[in-house]
């Protein structure tokens, strides 16, 4: 079974702090009121080639 | 090459949202400089690497100024480059109040495949490696976007069309999720941006230039076993045929390897610009050739060099010596393209043109000149007619119109005499068709006069 859908965090693109989004927000961070918010990375792990 | 070079462009580069940036992965400082270059900082920012280059003839595969290359260069680092590309994704707002949604992930059911890369809010998330066909966000859109306006909680899941955003990518290649952005743009619709990222080492085919305008694509990769090397051990990084220097006149490109070499073997950089005078900054080539000989090197800057197959010295000695190299954006990854079928214009039923509409390569006048003065004349009837757009049309011997095809009657009639006998079947090129068709409706008859029916 897969697990329940998480809330997904956001970091904000001027302070760092994370957010959560909800459908219909205003895309804003609730720290500093920076308007770009960036994803994290992802938490699967990942295997890179070096070629 | 300036424009086209590939190395850094700002020193935030790595933070940037640009649609598509090309950088160098590991960008060198020129060895040799001039004091304008110094001046207006032109060598802060990368834009090329010092490649060890030995001008001589190697394989055939460096013909008309195509470049040899060492493979174990490119295992290195040279030429690796960084190519990002930005998708955009808006989240429209419509008329009737309704908007686009991202779904939450489905890992089960039809296409589950390519929606891996998804995180839990739809969206991929950055360092996913991606696929060509992978899907990057599980958008949907509404179904009817005028009309009545609809509270968007209120529109049922089977009122939404699946708007997912595939990604298309180079088929096999190995692309990775950079970053992904998130903001609302000025009609307040909430946009993502996925920064795509593409690793790519040089490859045949791919563009390189010296900064003296000596441009070229690489016609081969070689391994260093099979390289040439001096007794000191230096081997080229690549090898440039000597063909290129005497209609160019790039004196320029000689004075910078031995500049370059001077410099690499007496640690400091040189001044490359013309002006060796006494009021001038540079450094003039004898200066450059009494480094070279104190280092104990030939002063005309040549080296002996021992054949990387045989082993045997070979006949002539070599120049050889650093020679700032730049990668150009033109790479055969982007542009490389064939077909056997595929799309064609509703209007003329021929194929399309151009690389990204899935275009067919055109046979085109010259290629037709050839084949008419070799005396190919079926293969031209083959290619532009048999398998191009053949038509089936009715002509009328009487007053030589194109007429049409009654289904019931089973017979051809002519439009304009209003008669059934006197019709023929013939092939023609749609095209052609087209062309008579044209010209009627411009008020020019144009009348085929049928020789055997």
């Amino acid at each position: 079974m897969d697990p329940p859908p998480e809330q997904v965090n956001y970091i904000c693109g001027d302070c760092g702090m994370e957010n959560t989004l909800k459908p219909g927000d205003v895309i804003q961070c609730r720290e500093c009121g920076y308007r770009i918010l960036y994803k994290k990375r992802t938490r699967r792990i990942v295997q890179y080639e070096a070629r | 090459m300036g424009k086209q070079a590939m190395g850094n462009i700002a020193y935030n580069q790595l933070r940037r949202m640009d649609t598509l940036l090309y950088l160098l992965v590991y960008p060198q400082r020129p060895l040799l400089t001039t004091k304008t270059i110094e001046l207006v900082g032109y060598d802060k920012l990368g834009a090329g690497q010092n490649a060890t280059v030995a001008v001589m003839s190697y394989s055939g595969y460096d013909i008309a100024d195509a470049i040899v290359m060492n493979k174990s260069s490119l295992d290195r680092g040279f030429g690796r480059c960084i190519v990002m590309k930005r998708y955009s994704v808006v989240l429209q707002k419509y008329e009737n109040d309704t908007q686009d949604r991202i779904l939450r992930l489905d890992r089960k059911g039809y296409g589950a495949k390519h929606m891996r890369i998804l995180d839990d809010d739809g969206m991929a998330s950055p360092w996913e490696i991606i696929s060509p066909q992978d899907i990057y966000i599980n958008k949907q859109s509404p179904a009817f976007t005028r009309g009545t306006r609809v509270p968007p909680s209120e529109l049922p899941n089977i009122r939404y069309k699946s708007s997912k955003q595939t990604f298309k990518g180079p088929e096999g290649e190995y692309c990775v999720v950079d970053r992904v952005a998130l903001y609302n743009d000025r009609h307040n619709n909430i946009s993502i941006k996925f920064l795509i990222r593409h690793t790519r080492r040089p490859e045949v085919g791919d563009k390189f230039s010296s900064r003296h305008g000596q441009k070229g694509v690489c016609g081969t990769i070689i391994q260093q076993e099979d390289f040439p090397f001096s007794e000191r051990g230096i081997c080229p990084d690549l090898i440039m045929n000597p063909h290129g220097f005497p209609s160019r006149m790039t004196v320029g490109k000689m004075i910078e390897l031995l500049g370059g070499k001077a410099g690499v073997s007496c640690g400091r950089f040189h001044y490359g610009s013309a002006f060796g005078e006494p009021s001038g900054h540079a450094d003039t080539v004898e200066a450059m050739s009494e480094i070279l000989v104190n280092k104990g090197f030939s002063y005309i800057g040549k080296d002996f060099l021992y054949s990387g197959i045989t082993g045997c010295p070979l006949q002539a000695y070599i120049f050889m010596g650093p020679i700032y190299y730049q990668k150009l954006k033109h790479m055969v990854l982007d542009k490389m393209h064939a077909r056997a079928d595929g799309p064609r214009v509703l209007l003329t039923r021929q194929p399309t043109e151009g690389r990204a509409r899935n275009g067919g390569l055109r046979v085109g006048e010259m290629e037709r000149d050839c084949l008419i003065a070799y005396g190919a004349s079926m293969l031209i009837f083959e290619r532009l007619m048999i398998s191009s757009d053949p038509f089936e049309v009715q002509v009328c011997r009487i007053c030589g119109l194109l007429g049409y095809y009654n289904h019931h009657l089973k017979t051809g009639i002519c439009s304009s005499c209003k008669k059934r006998d006197g019709m023929s079947t013939m092939k023609l090129p749609y095209a052609c068709k087209l062309l008579i068709q044209e010209l009627q409706s411009m008020n020019i008859v144009p009348r085929l006069k049928l020789a055997e029916a």
